[in-house]
């Protein structure tokens, strides 16, 4: 799937109404939108898909907004980004997070729940805007340009978060023995 | 130097923290909250009748028309309908190749 299908799904929404081509872009983009939130809400799991369902939604009902200038995946991550956020401003569900809560919740999940923990751990180092910089950087492959666009920052700012965030982790990994 | 065994260890960690996650009914339950936008297909259909008419109306105002017609009646008959039958032929490849690419995929 290429970003060709991306815009004629977008414009087979937009012009014909076909609620069909969106659902054909939410299975594509459903896994790296909850991925991000699930990361940045520390794994909370009903969270995060409510946040990705937000953002969605909004995503439909502001498609004619999308000028296709950037990709769509960028524009996507934007509105995430912003629910996000809103959803902090709102501090909603950021007051107290309980990480025995988590701790508990997340060593029964899979056999992974201790690397998860890991990198939850790792990332809730950083400052929320480090945070998402880095995860939209390394673990969801944008370049700067595209992150500048989704958190709407000019392009120093973001080369400076991804500086400060690689360089905080780096020193918990080294620490923590990780690649050793 | 640092920096790229940064960079590496740092893409190392997080790419196998990476992981897909499964739809398990995700879009379902999204698609169902969504409002129903209005069917906006009948543009495209009005457009294309205002083009065609005119195109018509055009040729037939400039004689273009007479002349294709005069053309077509000196190419054989056999040459024509293969032509005309070629068309949704070509037409039906094109929908299934661009509908579904999946299928062609070995």
């Amino acid at each position: 799937m290429s970003n060709t299908d991306d815009l004629r799904w977008v414009m087979q929404l937009t012009l014909l109404g076909d609620k069909s081509a969106f659902d054909k872009l939410t299975c594509k983009y459903q896994s790296p939108i909850r991925r991000f939130f699930r990361n940045l809400t520390m794994g909370d799991v009903p969270l995060s898909d409510d946040l990705a369902q937000e953002t969605f939604i909004k995503a439909y009902l502001n498609i004619n907004t999308f000028k296709g200038i950037s990709g769509f995946s960028t524009w996507l991550f934007r509105i995430a980004y912003n629910v996000f956020y809103d959803s902090v401003r709102a501090q909603k569900h950021f007051a107290d997070i309980d990480n025995h809560e988590i701790d508990q919740q997340h060593q029964t999940q899979n056999e992974f729940s201790a690397e998860k923990i890991d990198i939850y751990q790792a990332i809730k180092m950083l400052r929320k805007e480090e945070q998402t910089a880095v995860l939209l950087f390394y673990m969801e492959d944008k370049t700067h340009n595209e992150i500048a666009k989704i958190m709407d920052t000019p392009l120093g700012t973001v080369k400076t978060y991804i500086l400060k965030g690689k360089e905080k982790l780096s020193v918990y990994l080294t620490n923590a023995g990780y690649g050793k | 130097m640092e920096n790229k065994n940064n960079d590496t260890l740092l893409k190392d960690f997080l790419s196998n923290g990476k992981q897909e996650i499964a739809d398990n009914g995700f879009t379902k339950r999204m698609m169902r909250k969504l409002p129903d936008q209005p069917n906006r297909s009948w543009i495209v259909w009005t457009f294309a009748c205002i083009g065609m008419t005119l195109t018509l109306a055009f040729s037939l105002y400039s004689g273009s028309m007479q002349m294709l017609l005069n053309y077509l009646q000196n190419i054989p008959i056999y040459y024509l309908l293969g032509v005309i039958f070629c068309f949704p032929l070509v037409g039906m490849l094109s929908i299934c190749l661009t509908n579904d690419k999946k299928r062609w995929v070995i």
